[in-house]
């Protein structure tokens, strides 16, 4: 027997923490800031991508950040911990790094001394590449529930879901917008469950 | 009342003592309501609370239902993490055989959801609703009544509430002592006719 679906509330209570998806955005900006620099030593793009999908995203191994349906990587991830020491000490690094470079180059004539302060600035910041990335991976690390966890709670929603998605088609339709939402999710969660098991 | 053997919440376990979840459990459970949250509004609607609910426990429709309305203590259709972690405590308490001590240590919220009406009084027909939440049989549930209306009213207020889980909890731990103490005389009795045996 299908449960017929009561006028879901519209009200736009909005739990989401802020101070959560502040620390989505700075675990994403560790990750930007990386890239940043990377660029700055000229690398190849496919070495600045290896970390990247096509949508941006970066590609976990263990883990897919990917999230299903429309939701965005930041709010994918709500329990994680804050890694703000390492964000901050990072962005300071990087910050001071590139405020050093930048009054370099307009006070120096010598051309010589100016290609080797250059050279200087992009080892320190080789220095930084090297270790903000492992940083901003451990920081992730530390935040995830192990896998085969991830893999009964992602199977059983599956399933859950899937039923409630047939609730949602007879009770309200198959035009709308919540049962496309959840078809979308659904799929999206099928995309990820298929992606880790080809990884495995 | 029981929870599905290899679903997720099987896995997870009460600490016996405060019936609570651990801060790991914890995050798991809000990673699991996470997925569950389709729509992105950090609540689940009745829809998926009652797929939810019918796939993980042998409850029915109609428990199911009214547990929802239990638990939607802002009438607004949908349930949130702090009501879904109760939810699942008690799940766990019951599968546990806990329910007498989480009653004892959670009694004001137990109290406050079973108190429907806001009227700071259970009565008789409400608490019977959910008894099966809590594992009271109907006899239990009237000499509760009996014994610990005090005023008469055939209403349980918050104290001769608290009360009946004070009481409740002092029986079950003489009772648990009693077996322990027949479990170790026992233990005694075999012991010492195995030397007589052997000598």
């Amino acid at each position: 027997m299908e449960e017929k679906p009561s006028k879901v509330s519209l009200k736009s209570s909005d739990r989401h923490d802020s101070d959560k998806e502040s620390v989505h955005s700075d675990i994403r900006d560790l990750w930007t800031t990386t890239t940043l620099s990377q660029a700055q030593l000229n690398m190849p793009l496919s070495e600045v991508c290896e970390g990247f999908d096509a949508e941006g995203r970066s590609i976990s191994k263990t883990r897919g950040w990917d999230s299903p349906g429309s939701r965005s990587l930041d709010e994918g991830d709500k329990a994680s911990h804050k890694p703000e020491e390492i964000d901050e000490h990072a962005l300071v690094e990087l910050e001071l790094h590139r405020g050093s470079s930048m009054e370099i180059n307009p006070g120096e004539k010598d051309t010589a001394s100016q290609i080797e302060a250059e050279k200087s600035s992009s080892m320190s910041s080789l220095n930084i590449a090297k270790h903000t990335p492992h940083r901003a991976y451990w920081a992730e690390q530390q935040s995830r529930l192990p896998l085969p966890l991830m893999e009964l709670m992602e199977n059983e929603a599956l399933e859950i879901l899937t039923k409630a998605l047939r609730s949602y088609q007879l009770g309200i339709g198959r035009d709308h917008f919540l049962t496309k939402e959840l078809q979308r999710y659904i799929e999206g969660l099928k995309k990820r469950r298929s992606k880790r098991l080809y990884v495995n | 009342m029981r929870l599905k053997k290899g679903s997720f919440l099987w896995y997870l376990y009460l600490d016996k003592i405060y019936c609570l979840l651990s801060v790991r459990n914890v995050k798991a459970l809000a990673e699991y309501f996470h997925i569950l949250d389709v729509h992105g509004k950090n609540t689940l609607n009745d829809v998926l609370f009652y797929h939810f609910l019918h796939h993980v426990t042998d409850l029915k429709k109609a428990q199911i239902n009214i547990v929802f309305d239990m638990l939607d203590w802002n009438a607004v259709g949908e349930i949130g993490f702090e009501q879904f972690y109760m939810l699942v405590c008690m799940l766990l308490a019951h599968e546990n055989h806990l329910e007498g001590q989480f009653m004892y240590r959670h009694s004001r919220p137990v109290f406050d959801l079973l108190d429907l009406k806001g009227d700071l009084r259970i009565g008789a027909k409400n608490f019977g609703m959910y008894r099966f939440l809590f594992n009271i049989h109907k006899q239990e549930l009237k000499d509760l009544f009996h014994d610990f209306d005090v005023t008469g009213d055939n209403l349980l207020n918050y104290q001769e509430f608290k009360l009946y889980t004070i009481i409740y909890i002092d029986k079950l731990q003489r009772r648990q002592k009693t077996e322990e103490k027949e479990k170790e005389d026992r233990k005694r009795s075999l012991y010492s006719k195995r030397k007589c045996h052997m000598k």
